[in-house]
């Protein structure tokens, strides 16, 4: 139930025309009269039993002399009047036999036959052995055609065209057969016919050379090294004779950065080995077909598009800008020699996703072209779609009949998938690199495995080892094809260009609030107040990035201060005051006359932070904490 | 303030540029029960490949008659809706079938087709129009090129699945703008194909009746 | 396509419709919005006065309107007197039309139209329609959507607020009549305010202002015949 197979009439009709593009004009078959007319002039009446008789009829009558019959039914006319004629003399003379007047029939005396049972038993003998010879040679003959056949099955021309059937579309064409490589049948809109002719292989080689030098249409014949026992050859149109493929490269200022080839050989099942060389053959000729109508179409596009910097086609190659300075290049490349084809095939690496696409891509234009969904109910009209069917009822507005209309051609798609791709790797590249650089706060980022071919995912975290549940700063951040979407733990959204200068910036004011933000919340645990925190802090020198973020904690019984300033640019740079209280230079001036005053802390001193244990900021900060702490009680 | 032409100027437009199909090309038979399974099985083969194999459909259908005071003509409009699907109601004007002389392949008619929601039938009945007779029509529809080809049973309404008869009805219909008469020699190309299993023709409802009663 | 409100815009007497427009135009385009092309919403009705009906006489009537913010459909209103039924097709509709008004023993109304610029502003969507009838101008429409939301209630204050706002005028907390009828939506009663807005609302409001338009005309111009019946009672 699972294989759909389709059937067409045979090709029995004279083909009156052929027409330029290679639509055959066939003549319509004859009428049922037409037929019969022709059949009946065929039958020649004279050619009966009764040959005799009606000779002698003739010769009396001169009936038949005049001119030939103009119309078709003039014999047969003439030859049924003769037999009524003959017919009703024999009418005539049974009626006077019965009278038994004039005429009288007797039956003629025969002699009885001699009866010799030996003879008759020789005679049967020798029948039965006469026979029995018959059935021996017979059944000798059989057997010899059966061994014969087990011993060369596979080059027998109707098991081999049978299994050529099996795998391709093969049609009867007058005397020859023609077969059919395109893929019209699953929805392609290509000129070109794909047709190839099938013959019967000659045994000799060199009688084949000259029988195939004789035909008109420039045709293929297998190549003599690999010709084993093939009753069948193929001749496929001299276009899509070799090997053919596409070449995807991206390149920036003239370097590569990844390629891919679309090369359909090697697709499917491998079913070479059973069947014949034809195979291989026909299979690298459909994989030029398919190569050349997909490079045909991105061609077409690429010249329709209007892109803000045109795509430009050379000979076999489609440049595109994706980015600046960085360019996709599409190349057909087809080769009829199969020593070089081999050669330039393996010298560059494949980018198996691009190849994927662009494949799929023309497919699902294909699929497209033949697939159209049933009305229902069934009485609707066929052809719009079943958005368009359900607009007018449903009250579409606009903007969805407007969306209706839109699609995306194949060149848009694959540029889309290459920009992805690049701005994919352009971010991982970005990410690996930071968390290489950044050590202390980590930076771990974990990619979606399922991903569509122009967006993925990311999702970052960063945390500082060791203090993992203390904070953790989430990110996630859409790659799409020109632009990164990121969306912060609290929900805020910013969209990124393809620059990547711009996701760092962005990555390291993440990682900025991170450490404020962990230091804050290690601080509650410690039992250090808070005093201020500032993710922006307006005063000191302009940073390259955004502001310095600070914070003012105080410990437990209030007389330490501890303020940190963290700067944003690459180096993260920390700086780190304290201050204690009561000060210990505080002196009675009149302007400040009471001892009270003492308590508001002193100047603040900077911290050699660098010079304090720990491994991470964090960790300092928290052994800097204990150990004031543990000094005031 | 012009901007957006009116409606009724873009029906217009497209009337007068032939792009509205409202032309049905159509040719019906019938085939028994019995033998179904064969017509099936070459229509199967014959038509376009579908991925999801034939596809099966279960309508109800009724007809209505507007019938006007000063014309002899009653208006007949046909709904149908699709049980199987949540699909929008279809609202159906079928014409006079024209049968041409002996050398037009096909029947053709004029046919609007509208989509609508589900409210068509009160508002019909609320408009004077009758409901003449319904039924359901059960089966499947393939396509070849522009061609649709349905194989359905009739079955009566209330009654189950008691069917009408022991045979399907068979149609190969095109909609077609006006003026586009070579799709008839396709079809009648077609239904060659399908000989002898079912013999698809033009079939004038009038003379039917005629011979009947 | 969201909730939609339509205001009858009152200007005075002295102005004519094309100041008026005008003068809202700048207003809006003073707030900020942008124009975005311009919309027409056109009505025909057809009125059967056949009394050789089998059906009880009565003057019944199809309305059938277009609103090129759905230019697929072709909404029709059949108005029996006791109620309403709403038909939303294709826009072949209107050919079929055509054959059943052949049928149908007809007189037909003055069509009227009511159309202008159209304007975006946020997630508002003004249309500032000018009503004519037959040519003749009737009035100013204006139509307030607010596109992400397709519950009345939900958004029924910030509406008030952006109508009062841009009209100047005060408009009461009261729900407007259209949205106060009871609806039977699946068996069971409810209010116009609590169900998800659809297409036809908007035609319905359209259809319930211009019957009032016609009947200024016809009770001015002291016809006796009485051609559209009020919508919503």
């Amino acid at each position: 139930m699972s294989v759909n197979i389709s059937i067409e009439t045979p090709n029995e009709n004279q083909i009156q025309e052929i027409a330029f593009d290679g639509t055959e004009t066939y003549q319509p078959l004859p009428t049922l009269s037409e037929s019969l007319t022709k059949c009946a002039t065929r039958i020649d009446f004279s050619k009966s039993s009764l040959d005799d008789l009606k000779k002698e009829d003739k010769d009396g009558s001169p009936v038949d002399q005049f001119q030939p019959s103009l119309w078709p039914w003039d014999s047969v006319r003439n030859k049924l009047r003769d037999a009524l004629t003959e017919v009703c003399v024999l009418s005539d003379v049974l009626s006077i036999s019965r009278e038994k007047k004039y005429l009288v029939l007797d039956p003629i005396q025969q002699e009885p036959p001699e009866n010799k049972a030996m003879v008759q038993v020789y005679a049967r003998k020798k029948a039965l052995s006469q026979a029995a010879s018959v059935l021996l040679t017979g059944a000798e003959r059989l057997k010899a055609s059966h061994v014969e056949q087990k011993n060369k099955t596979s080059s027998n021309f109707h098991i081999e065209l049978l299994r050529l059937r099996q795998n391709w579309r093969l049609k009867k064409v007058s005397n020859g057969i023609i077969g059919d490589l395109s893929y019209r049948t699953a929805g392609s809109k290509f000129w070109h016919n794909g047709t190839f002719e099938v013959t019967k292989s000659e045994d000799d080689v060199e009688t084949e050379e000259d029988s195939s030098s004789a035909p008109s249409t420039p045709t293929s014949t297998i190549p003599p090294t690999i010709k084993p026992t093939s009753a069948i050859k193929v001749n496929v149109p001299s276009e899509l004779q070799g090997v053919a493929y596409i070449k995807v490269i991206t390149q920036k200022d003239q370097g590569d950065l990844c390629t891919a080839k679309i090369n359909l050989m090697g697709y499917g099942r491998n079913i070479a080995q059973q069947s014949g060389v034809w195979q291989r053959v026909l299979e690298s000729a459909q994989n030029v077909l398919f190569c050349k109508e997909l490079f045909n179409q991105l061609a077409r596009e690429a010249i329709q598009l209007q892109a803000p910097i045109p795509h430009v086609v050379i000979g076999n190659q489609i440049r595109a800008n994706l980015f600046p300075q960085i360019q996709l290049i599409i190349s057909l490349v087809h080769t009829t020699s199969t020593d070089t084809a081999q050669t330039s095939s393996s010298n560059q690496d494949n980018d198996s996703v691009l190849e994927h696409s662009l494949h799929q891509l023309l497919r699902e234009v294909h699929h497209k072209n033949s697939d159209h969904p049933f009305p229902q109910p069934a009485s609707g009209p066929l052809g719009p779609s079943k958005k368009r069917m359900l607009a007018g009822p449903l009250a579409a507005d606009r903007f969805e009949l407007l969306e209706m209309t839109k699609s995306e051609t194949i060149l848009e798609q694959i540029i889309a998938q290459a920009q992805h791709t690049f701005m994919r790797k352009r971010t991982q590249y970005v990410l690996d690199t930071l968390a290489k650089d950044v050590r202390d706060p980590q930076i771990v980022s974990h990619w979606n495995a399922m991903n569509s071919p122009t967006m993925s995912c990311v999702k970052i975290n960063i945390v500082t080892h060791g203090y993992e549940t203390m904070h953790r700063t989430a990110l996630l951040i859409h790659v799409k094809d020109r632009t990164l979407k990121c969306i912060g733990r609290d929900g805020r959204v910013m969209h990124l260009s393809y620059e990547p200068q711009e996701l760092r910036d962005l990555i390291l004011c993440q990682i900025n609030q991170h450490q404020i933000t962990s230091l804050l919340s290690l601080a509650k645990c410690l039992a250090w107040q808070v005093l201020s925190n500032s993710n922006h802090l307006g005063i000191g020198s302009v940073e390259p990035l955004g502001n310095a973020s600070a914070c003012l904690l105080s410990s437990p019984n209030g007389d330490r201060m501890i303020a940190v300033q963290l700067r944003s640019d690459t180096s993260l740079e920390a700086r780190v005051f304290i201050a204690k209280s009561p000060r210990q230079d505080f002196f009675q001036i009149p302007l400040v006359p009471e001892k009270i005053w003492e308590n508001l802390g002193g100047h603040f001193r900077e911290v050699r932070f660098d010079k304090i244990e720990g491994k991470s900021f964090l960790m300092k900060m928290e052994y800097l904490m204990a150990s004031l702490t543990s000094s005031s009680s | 303030m012009s901007g957006i032409p009116s409606t009724q100027d873009l029906l217009t437009q497209a009337c007068n540029n032939k792009i509205i199909p409202n032309q049905e090309y159509l040719l019906q038979g019938s085939i028994l029960d019995s033998a179904s399974d064969h017509l099936f099985q070459r229509l199967k083969g014959l038509c376009d490949n579908v991925e999801s194999g034939p596809q099966l459909f279960n309508d109800h259908e009724l007809c209505l008659s507007l019938r006007a005071p000063n014309q002899a003509q009653p208006l007949m409009l046909r709904v149908r809706r699709s049980l199987e699907v949540d699909a929008p109601y279809q609202l159906r004007y079928i014409g006079q079938p024209e049968f041409g002389d002996r050398t037009r392949p096909t029947l053709v008619r004029s046919s609007i087709d509208v989509g609508c929601t589900a409210t068509v039938i009160e508002f019909l009945t609320e408009l004077g129009c009758k409901i003449d007779y319904e039924y359901f029509s059960k089966g499947y529809m393939f396509r070849k090129g522009r061609m649709k080809i349905t194989m359905s049973k009739i079955l009566k309404v209330g009654k189950g699945d008691e069917a009408l008869s022991q045979s399907q009805l068979v149609e190969l219909s095109v909609l077609a703008p006006t003026g586009q008469d070579a799709i008839g020699e396709e079809m009648k190309a077609f239904a060659e194909q399908l000989k002898p299993l079912v013999q698809l023709e033009k079939i004038d409802y009038k003379r039917l009746g005629s011979t009947l009663p | 396509m969201g909730v939609t409100i339509l205001q009858p815009y009152l200007f005075q007497e002295g102005k004519g419709g094309i100041t008026a427009i005008e003068y809202l135009t700048k207003r809006l385009i003073s707030m900020g919005a942008k124009q975005a092309g311009s919309f027409i919403v056109d009505c025909e009705t057809i009125v059967s006065l056949s009394s050789s009906m089998p059906q009880p006489p009565s003057n019944k009537a199809v309305h059938i309107l277009h609103n090129s913010e759905f230019p697929a459909s072709t909404f029709s209103i059949l108005d029996t007197g006791a109620k309403h039924i709403p038909l939303v097709a294709d826009n072949l509709f209107d050919l079929l039309m055509i054959k059943i008004g052949n049928v149908y023993t007809q007189k037909k109304q003055p069509s009227i139209e009511s159309k202008g610029p159209r304007f975006e502003y946020g997630d508002f969507l003004i249309k500032l329609g000018s009503v004519t009838m037959n040519g003749n101008f009737k009035g100013i429409l204006i139509e307030f959507e607010y596109r992400p939301c397709i519950v009345f209630l939900n958004c029924w204050e910030l509406m008030r607020e952006l109508i009062q706002g841009f009209l100047g005028i005060s408009i009461s907390s009261t729900y407007p009549q259209f949205f106060q009828q009871q609806t039977l939506i699946s068996g069971h009663q409810s209010l116009k305010q609590n169900d998800s807005f659809q297409a036809i609302d908007t035609i319905n409001q359209y259809l319930e202002h211009f019957i009032n338009y016609r009947k200024q005309t016809t009770s001015i111009g002291g016809s006796t015949q009485i051609t559209g019946l009020p919508l919503r009672s």
